[in-house]
């Protein structure tokens, strides 16, 4: 820490950065004790990467798009004005696919009551599709749907292929020809499509499974920011992830597969097999943690084409079911009514595009900043600035 | 002084099946190697000598496979063998590190960069049973590093390999080698990536550590001022045969194979007054196509018209000295 203070001419941002790590930091030491101590290579090194990312304008672009993109997802359901499936139409006729800004005037009385809303004026921001229902809450509860469906994929699919890649890499030989041609039957079909094939077959399923498991199935509909009375049809949303967990893995089992020809080159990895480490020692301590890297970058940058892929299977009819609020279904009951309402279109076609384009700057300057190398010449590039500026 | 073996390998063949053709990298090497000595594979670059170290224990990387050939490991002073061609992985696993220890080439690549040096030590404490976790182990690293006279070790142990200078580094791995008392340690040319002054001080360790704990050392290098230092008996390799065996004073005195000769008129002999150090003519065969009879007939300044066709057979010049070389089957009148 002392030598970046040296070095580094420090803007507003990285002071921030600093802190955030060093809270980080102190948060770890108050776990576990000396942690610090021990880390301390560590954390200067967190710094000198937030020093690098601070410095790259798309970096930040896709970082504010992602926090504004994950701040909408968490708290978005809190804030909506009404919930996704309210049908204005009940207490205003003229609120059927009203452009945005018009205002609604809910009069108090029994049905209000009975629908949870409170009276009052409420000025549609961007408008309501063809029930009636408010455009800005569908879209906010959208992003929910959006990350959970995201965050759902990524813990499974991509960790189905790094296995493989993992396990084909290291063997090598037949067991490497035999897992590496099974992962190219899995690419010859494009995702899309074989995605569709499994999650046309899953949706009875996966209801019947919910309808079994109740524990399983509050804690979903708590994670999407459903009511209860739509489980059946948060079923073929899961379908989607399920079909999705079954075409996303070939890419990461061919970038995994050749990191792990590449390091398992390494000397450490053949002293450690000489020295009787077990195989699944060295696959998940010796060789896993040093190829973390590059896989880290694509799982980042792989999440908007998820968001992509979940909307546009959404957009064909696939997945999220009326009346969840997810952006691609929005699209799609939309584009019925285009171009008359705009606005049923362009604002959550806005939201994928700004989301997706989010997770690749930031995917894009991560790969920057994780790579040792392409770091250093940034970092050489701010001391020059700074040496010269004195 | 007898004999009692450690490790006996027999008519061992190594093939590599690359995509210009098999690469017969090892072809019929036999030697046995004796219980608290030490033992040296010594030749040029790419005869040979690391595959048959890496062979002992079926190291061999992919795409080589050993051929044939037998392996005998003897855990007891005379006891019963085992033969490490008939293991299964799992076996072998048990007895890499903790029976049979190898020590590689470049300290800075054979550490993991990501983890400290008392967590390596530790794993491997941890991969035999030798501790019951892995926070056990790095409090017994302690010791291990002060057994390799690693200066500081209660704090180096919290070290990561970049912290450390390539001694340091290269007593790490010996330590990490020897952490659980392995019988036999093979130190794969120990020293070449190290400086002259710190190549002395590891010397000296192994020295050290090898009276202090009964090891057996099969050591390779091609470095032949380490070989008189450090050697009892010594193997010298060609092409991957070992073309002659002897005592290391025996050796240096009374060479016998043309290429042992050439190869100690190419360095400074320290047992001999050498005028001018010569080089030895032609380059090393390629082992896909490899010279028929003797390998080092194309190069040799005493070849005969036997040697171009038929494998020298390996001679028993005098107890513990053969050589394989048509020259010395005449003299015999064979």
């Amino acid at each position: 820490m002392e030598m970046a203070e040296e070095v580094y001419e420090k803007k507003i941002l990285d002071k921030i950065s600093d802190k955030v790590i060093d809270g980080i930091a102190w948060l770890m030491d108050k776990v576990r004790k000396g942690w610090k101590r021990r880390n301390k290579a560590r954390i200067d090194e967190w710094k000198l990467m937030a020093y690098a990312f601070n410095r790259s304008p798309p970096g930040l672009i896709g970082f504010t798009l992602i926090l504004i993109f994950l701040a909408l997802a968490v708290i978005g359901p809190y804030i909506a004005p009404f919930s996704y499936d309210l049908p204005l139409t009940a207490f205003d006729s003229t609120a059927k696919l009203a452009p945005p800004g018009k205002v609604v005037t809910i009069k108090p009385g029994q049905l209000a009551e009975f629908l949870h809303v409170k009276p009052g004026n409420y000025t549609l921001l961007l408008g309501s599709d063809d029930y009636g229902r408010d455009l800005y809450s569908r879209i906010l509860y959208g992003a929910r749907v959006s990350l959970v469906v995201a965050i759902l994929i990524m813990i499974v699919g991509p960790w189905i292929g790094i296995a493989i890649g993992l396990v084909a890499g290291y063997y090598g030989g037949k067991v490497d020809e035999a897992l590496m041609r099974f992962t190219d039957i899995f690419l010859a079909f494009p995702g899309l499509i074989l995605a569709i094939a499994f999650s046309a077959v899953f949706p009875d399923r996966i209801r019947e499974f919910l309808a079994a498991n109740p524990a399983v199935r509050d804690f979903l509909l708590a994670l999407f920011a459903l009511k209860p009375q739509h489980a059946g049809a948060m079923a073929s949303l899961i379908s989607v992830v399920v079909a999705l967990w079954l075409v996303w893995w070939p890419g990461y089992a061919r970038l995994t597969r050749g990191l792990v020809l590449s390091a398992r080159e390494n000397v450490y990895v053949e002293a450690a097999r000489a020295l009787g480490v077990p195989t699944r020692w060295i696959l998940l301590r010796h060789i896993f943690p040093n190829i973390l890297g590059p896989i880290l970058v694509y799982l980042t940058l792989d999440f908007g084409g998820v968001i992509l892929t979940e909307a546009g299977l959404s957009f064909l009819g696939l997945g999220a079911v009326p009346p969840i609020a997810d952006w691609g279904r929005i699209i799609n009951d939309g584009s019925a009514y285009f171009p008359n309402a705009w606005w049923l279109i362009f604002y959550p076609g806005l939201m994928i595009l700004l989301t997706v384009l989010g997770f690749n700057l930031i995917g894009d300057t991560l790969r920057d900043v994780l790579d040792p190398k392409t770091r250093r010449s940034i970092e050489f590039k701010i001391k020059k600035k700074a040496s010269g500026g004195k | 002084m007898e004999c009692q073996p450690i490790i006996e390998v027999k008519d061992l063949y190594v093939n590599f099946y690359t995509y210009a053709g098999i690469v017969k990298a090892i072809d019929g090497v036999s030697f046995k190697i004796c219980r608290g000595e030490t033992y040296c594979l010594v030749g040029e670059t790419g005869c040979g000598k690391s595959v048959t170290a890496r062979s002992l224990t079926r190291l061999v990387p992919p795409p080589g496979r050993i051929e044939k050939g037998v392996i005998l490991y003897y855990p007891e002073p005379g006891g019963k063998p085992i033969n490490i061609m008939e293991l299964s992985e799992e076996e072998l696993r048990k007895i890499r590190g903790s029976e049979i220890s190898y020590v590689f080439q470049d300290p800075n690549t054979s550490l993991d960069p990501l983890y400290t040096i008392g967590y390596q030590i530790a794993e491997t404490m941890h991969a035999h049973g030798t501790v019951a976790s892995i926070k056990e182990g790095i409090r017994k690293a302690v010791h291990i590093l002060k057994m390799v006279l690693m200066p500081d070790p209660e704090t180096r142990v919290k070290n990561y390999p970049h912290e450390l200078s390539g001694g340091m580094k290269q007593r790490a791995v010996i330590g990490t080698s020897l952490s659980n008392n392995p019988k036999l340690l093979i130190a794969d040319e120990p020293t070449t990536a190290l400086d002259a002054t710190v190549q002395d001080q590891i010397m000296d360790l192994l020295r050290k550590l090898r009276r202090d704990r009964n090891l057996t050392i099969l050591l390779i290098t091609h470095n032949m001022g380490l070989v008189a230092e450090m050697c009892d008996r010594v193997a010298v390799m060609y092409a991957g045969r070992i073309v002659e065996e002897a005592d290391v004073y025996e050796l240096f005195n009374n060479p016998l194979h043309p290429y042992t000769k050439a190869l100690l008129r190419a360095v400074p002999n320290p047992l001999k007054r050498v005028e001018k150090l010569e080089s030895i003519p032609g380059t090393v065969p390629n082992l896909i196509y490899p010279p028929p009879g003797c390998r080092f007939h194309p190069r040799c300044p005493m070849v005969m018209e036997i040697c171009r066709e038929k494998r020298p057979p390996e001679i028993n010049v005098k107890p513990g000295h053969r050589v394989a070389c048509w020259l010395y089957a005449e003299k015999r009148g064979e």
